[in-house]
C-alpha cells in the first residue's frame, strides 16, 4: 500500500470519527446553562485551533531541522504540514466569529487572541504563497524554512495571549498548568475530538506529503 | 431542549461550515493523489 493510499484510509478513518463527534457534541453532550447551544461551537472550535497550531509548530520544527540537516523530506513535510494547517485555521477563524456573534454581540473584535490567530493564518498563506513564487528548489526552501522558524515563535504568543493582554476570548480550559474547567461529559468530547482533529492532521499530512514526492519525481515540485 | 439562550441557529451554521471546509479540503486531496 503507498503512502497516499494509507494516507486516503487513514482520512477516511478520521471523518467517520468526526461523524460520531458531531453525534456526541450535539445529541450526548449537555447544553451549557449560560450560553446555549452555541458553546457546542467550542468542540469544533478548539480541536482546529489545536490543529492549526500543531501544524505550524511542526512546520517550525521541520524548518530547523532542514536548515541544520539540509534533508529536504523535512522541507517537503513543512509544506505539507503548512497546507493542512491552513486548512484548519480556515475552520478556526470561521467557526470563532459564528460563536462570537450570539455570544459577544460581534462577528469580530480586533483584541490580542483573535489578531494573532489571524496573523497565523496570513502566514500560513504567505507560507504557500512564497513557496509558490519561488522556482529553484533550494531557495525556495530555505527562504520557506525562516517564514516557517518565524511561524514557530508566534505559537507562545498566539496561546499566552489571553494572559498577556485584556482579551475578550475565553482562558485555555485544558491546556493550562491547572486541571481542566469543564465538567467530565464536556472534558470527554472536547478531548475525543481533539483526537480526532489529530487524526485528520495525520491523514491529510500523508496525502499532501505523497503528492509532494510524486511531483518531485516528475520534476515539476 | 436547552436551558440556555435559543441560538441554535449559529451551532447548525458552525457545524454545515466546518464539515464543509474538513470534507471539501479530503476530496481535494483525495482527487490530487487519485493515482499514487
Amino acid at each position: 500500500m503507498t503512502l497516499a493510499q494509507r494516507g486516503r484510509w487513514v482520512t477516511g478513518t478520521a471523518l467517520a470519527l468526526l461523524v460520531a463527534v458531531y453525534v456526541r457534541a450535539l445529541v450526548f453532550t449537555p447544553v451549557e446553562r449560560f450560553q446555549g447551544l452555541a458553546q457546542k461551537i467550542f468542540y469544533l472550535h478548539v480541536p482546529a485551533a489545536w490543529s492549526a497550531m500543531l501544524a505550524m509548530g511542526l512546520v517550525g520544527l521541520a524548518s530547523i531541522l532542514f536548515l541544520l540537516m539540509k534533508d529536504y523530506r523535512f522541507d517537503r513535510f513543512a509544506a505539507a504540514s503548512a497546507e493542512v494547517g491552513t486548512v484548519f485555521a480556515l475552520v478556526m477563524l470561521t467557526t470563532g466569529p459564528i460563536w462570537a456573534k450570539p455570544i459577544w454581540g460581534t462577528w469580530w473584535t480586533w483584541d490580542a487572541r483573535l489578531t494573532l490567530t489571524l496573523f497565523l493564518f496570513f502566514l500560513f498563506v504567505g507560507y504557500l504563497l512564497l513557496r509558490g513564487a519561488v522556482a529553484e528548489a533550494s531557495l525556495r526552501a530555505h527562504y520557506s524554512a525562516v517564514l516557517g522558524i518565524c511561524g514557530l515563535v508566534l505559537l507562545p504568543f498566539v496561546h499566552l495571549s489571553v494572559y498577556l493582554f485584556r482579551t475578550l476570548h475565553p482562558q485555555p480550559v485544558v491546556l493550562k498548568p491547572s486541571a481542566p474547567s469543564l465538567p467530565g461529559s464536556m472534558l470527554a468530547t472536547l478531548l475525543f475530538s481533539f483526537g480526532v482533529f489529530t487524526l485528520l492532521y495525520v491523514g491529510f499530512v500523508m496525502q499532501r506529503y505523497a503528492l509532494a514526492l510524486a511531483r518531485e519525481a516528475r520534476g515539476d515540485g | 431542549m436547552a436551558d440556555g439562550p435559543s441560538n441554535g441557529g449559529y451551532m447548525v451554521a458552525a457545524y454545515i461550515v466546518a464539515a464543509a471546509i474538513v470534507v471539501g479540503y479530503a476530496l481535494l486531496l483525495s482527487v490530487r493523489t487519485r493515482k499514487l
